[in-house]
């Protein structure tokens, strides 16, 4: 099959081959796609491009085959996934790459057509570690090509594809939608999310002072890394428990110190910030006050959790927070776009029990705070080893 | 208002006092500041919002200002919706939304006004036949030009007589150019268009065969509307001026600056290269934390400007990129600052997850 676009990748590929979920010649070229990746000199600059390599691990991926997958069931992949990627996070496509893989498929991948170097390095390993002869059937597997604005591509694919991956914007996931599929086409919409941060102020100001400062270490991964860009990095900080004022004043001015060390955004985004603000003040009427701590982390305090109201992804360090004394209050900003919770001060079985008791309209994702952008199996809410496969069911 | 702007205007364009001209300027700024903070319902929101005090007087590098986007996101009014009487919308921008700018009839006549002055003193006060780069206005889609028409009518004022190099199919028209170049054999002219529009017609499309009587060298070109569209084809002033030099005689060429946000902010570059504010406007160059930065430093551009008062875009910060420029040799149009333009910061093309 060929396409009238740019290929990066399998411009060859027959993209016909299905096989069951983590196959061994698929987790055997991840292995040998990771040290490839890893052998890069630049991958060194790119924290983003270290975390993929790491995905990649054998070791990684045997964790994730003993998790996710029942051996003693017969599955096989959809077919042939069509992936259309986002461009807020450049190594976005690796993962939905990476996905289609372990679920057996063969898959076609619309890179986003901004230059990204990390698109080009990954493109590149992947070209080199699909010329070993012991990765054929691989190879036969994997499609990486780019377009802009080609609606007749998009419409191609979509009528031969078997599952779609739509990574994107409401607005483009709604248009992709219209394009007509096979019958049995399965779409797995990965659409506009945004996230919060649940912190516990009286576990915060307790701990000592090196594990707090891991802890805001660990949130500034979670955030600044993909310029607070990634649907998981969160932009709402909830602060519960009594010593909100003596908690947050910490955070910030902690926080504060580790931006101006190490954060480096383009000049753009000091306008972005400030825009964000003007608007705020126009628009907003639940400000309880503000500060702008550096030109990358503004902190807007609100008066209160407003139900119905969501406050507008934002990003390069702009941050709202908010005082909730009663967790339940937490209900009424869950809606079906809220995907993921970072938290601290909790424990795991206090959470579990509490989102079990109360069904959330939203919320697919409670993790503590560093794993925000800690990409998994289960993604959105969705288990994507049993979409993108189908199961024998044999009696 | 009317009597608020019989005093501006009746100064001269530019001037040879710039601690004078701070002290009134600044004082004007401060009056324009509150006058917009109780007409402006959304303004008075904004300026809340940083805590500003309308009694009291601000020194002109704090004076607040409004980032230029909010243009896009909001109807900022400073007068009754009847008392509309032009709308212009910024083009080309890269997020889709158009900026609107609200003007009642004063704020109209004085832009015209203002230019006219400004244009006056640097070239004098002499109508000239105008070429202009582009097809003629009824030709142009109103909805996509709407900012473009407004600066070709606002400059073919400068005109006693106009003709349209292009047709209404973006095509040469020899016919008119011939005719036009025939009659101006002997005459000064002007020659006025959009900075990639005389890019593309006049150094590369132009074909010097088809032309009978070379008459260019008498011309004096101006051109602004930024270097984006032909940044590609690595087009800066230095090769631009070269090209029309070379190829059309053209030695006589003004760029000029000026945002639709912000009537009354034009800005002509001098025979040093710099661009001067005039007696009506200001500029202030700041970094990333807004801090106001002193001479060779890039920045971000606040412009100032007296003229807005029908909505209040009279303190902008725009998403240009500029410099101030220390010369003492430069003595152009009158003393004080001078600055350069650096093209306009680079939007993030990171843009939430949409891209199809």
């Amino acid at each position: 099959m060929s396409i009238d676009a740019k290929y990066l990748v399998g411009r060859k590929a027959k993209l016909s081959t299905f096989v069951e979920p983590f196959n061994p010649g698929v987790v055997e070229f991840l292995k040998d796609f990771s040290k490839e990746l890893d052998n890069q000199k630049k991958t060194k600059n790119y924290p983003d491009l270290k975390a993929l390599s790491f995905f990649c691990r054998e070791k990684n991926i045997l964790i994730f085959r003993k998790k996710y997958h029942n051996q003693d069931t017969i599955r096989y992949g959809l077919g042939l996934l069509f992936h259309i990627t986002p461009s807020n996070i450049p190594t976005n496509f690796a993962y939905s790459l990476i996905f289609g893989l372990l679920t057996g498929n063969s898959n076609i991948i619309k890179v986003p057509s901004m230059d990204f170097d990390e698109i080009k390095i990954i493109c590149k390993c992947l070209n080199v570690t699909l010329k070993l002869k012991k990765h054929t059937e691989v190879k036969n597997m994997i499609a990486v090509i780019k377009y802009s604005n080609r609606h007749e591509i998009t419409k191609k694919l979509s009528l031969i594809c078997d599952g779609r991956l739509i990574w994107g914007g409401d607005q483009t996931v709604k248009k992709i939608k219209e394009f007509e599929t096979k019958p049995k086409n399965i779409d797995v919409p990965l659409s506009d999310r945004y996230s919060v941060t649940l912190l516990n102020s009286e576990k915060f100001i307790n701990l000592p002072e090196y594990k707090k400062n891991i802890l805001i270490q660990n949130f500034y991964n979670d955030t600044y890394v993909a310029d607070q860009n990634a649907c998981s990095s969160p932009h709402l900080i909830l602060w519960h428990g009594k010593f909100f004022v003596k908690a947050r004043t910490k955070f910030w001015s902690a926080l504060n110190e580790l931006v101006k060390k190490k954060y480096n955004p383009p000049a753009i985004s000091s306008v972005d910030n400030f825009s964000r603000l003007a608007s705020n003040f126009i628009t907003n009427k639940n400000i309880k006050s503000y500060q702008i701590l550096n030109k990358s982390l503004y902190v807007v305090t609100l008066k209160k959790i407003e139900s119905g109201k969501i406050i507008e992804k934002s990003k390069w360090g702009f941050f709202y927070e908010c005082d909730i004394l009663d967790l339940k209050r937490i209900e009424h900003i869950v809606e079906r776009k809220l995907q993921t919770i970072t938290y601290f001060g909790f424990s795991k079985n206090y959470l579990f029990n509490f989102f079990k008791k109360h069904n959330f309209h939203g919320i697919d994702r409670i993790v503590p705070i560093g794993q925000a952008l800690s990409i998994n199996l289960i993604w959105d809410g969705y288990d994507l080893i049993k979409m993108l496969s189908r199961e024998i069911d044999i009696r | 208002m009317k009597k608020f702007f019989s005093g501006i205007i009746s100064q001269s364009s530019f001037t040879k006092d710039p601690k004078k001209k701070n002290i009134v300027f600044t004082k004007y700024i401060n009056q324009l500041t509150s006058f917009h903070y109780k007409k402006s319902r959304l303004y008075k929101k904004y300026l809340n919002g940083l805590k500003y005090n309308p009694k009291k007087k601000y020194e002109l590098s704090k004076i607040p200002f409004l980032p230029v986007r909010l243009f896009k996101e909001f109807d900022f009014l400073s007068i009754d919706e009847k008392k509309i009487y032009k709308i212009l919308y910024s083009s080309g921008t890269s997020s889709g939304n158009l900026s609107k700018i609200y003007l009642d009839k004063l704020n109209a006549l004085n832009q015209i006004k203002i230019l006219q002055k400004i244009f006056n003193t640097i070239n004098g006060s002499k109508r000239l036949p105008m070429l202009i780069i582009d097809k003629q206005i009824l030709h142009l889609d109103r909805n996509k030009f709407n900012a473009s028409i407004a600066a070709i009518r606002g400059f073919s004022i400068f005109a006693n007589h106009v003709t349209y190099l292009l047709d209404e199919n973006d095509e040469i028209n020899y016919n008119q150019l011939n005719i036009f170049l025939k009659k101006n054999k002997k005459n000064n002219f002007l020659i006025f268009g959009f900075t990639h529009n005389v890019y593309l017609n006049l150094i590369e499309r132009l074909d010097l065969n088809k032309i009978r009587y070379n008459s260019f060298s008498n011309a004096l070109l101006i051109h602004g509307g930024g270097w984006k569209k032909i940044e590609k084809k690595k087009i800066i002033k230095k090769k631009f001026n070269d090209f029309l030099n070379n190829k059309l005689k053209i030695k006589n060429i003004k760029n000029y600056y000026g945002l639709v946000e912000q009537i009354g902010s034009i800005f002509f570059e001098c025979k040093c290269g710099y661009f001067i504010p005039s007696n009506y406007s200001e500029i202030i160059i700041r970094d990333q934390n807004f801090k106001e930065v002193g001479y060779g430093k890039k920045g971000i551009v606040q412009l100032l400007s007296l003229l807005p008062t029908s909505y209040p875009g009279h303190s902008i910060l725009t998403e240009d990129i500029g410099e101030m420029i220390y010369d003492p040799k430069c003595d152009c149009y009158g003393h004080g600052k001078r600055f350069l333009i650096h093209g306009r910061l680079k939007s993030a093309e990171l843009r939430g997850c949409a891209n199809i």
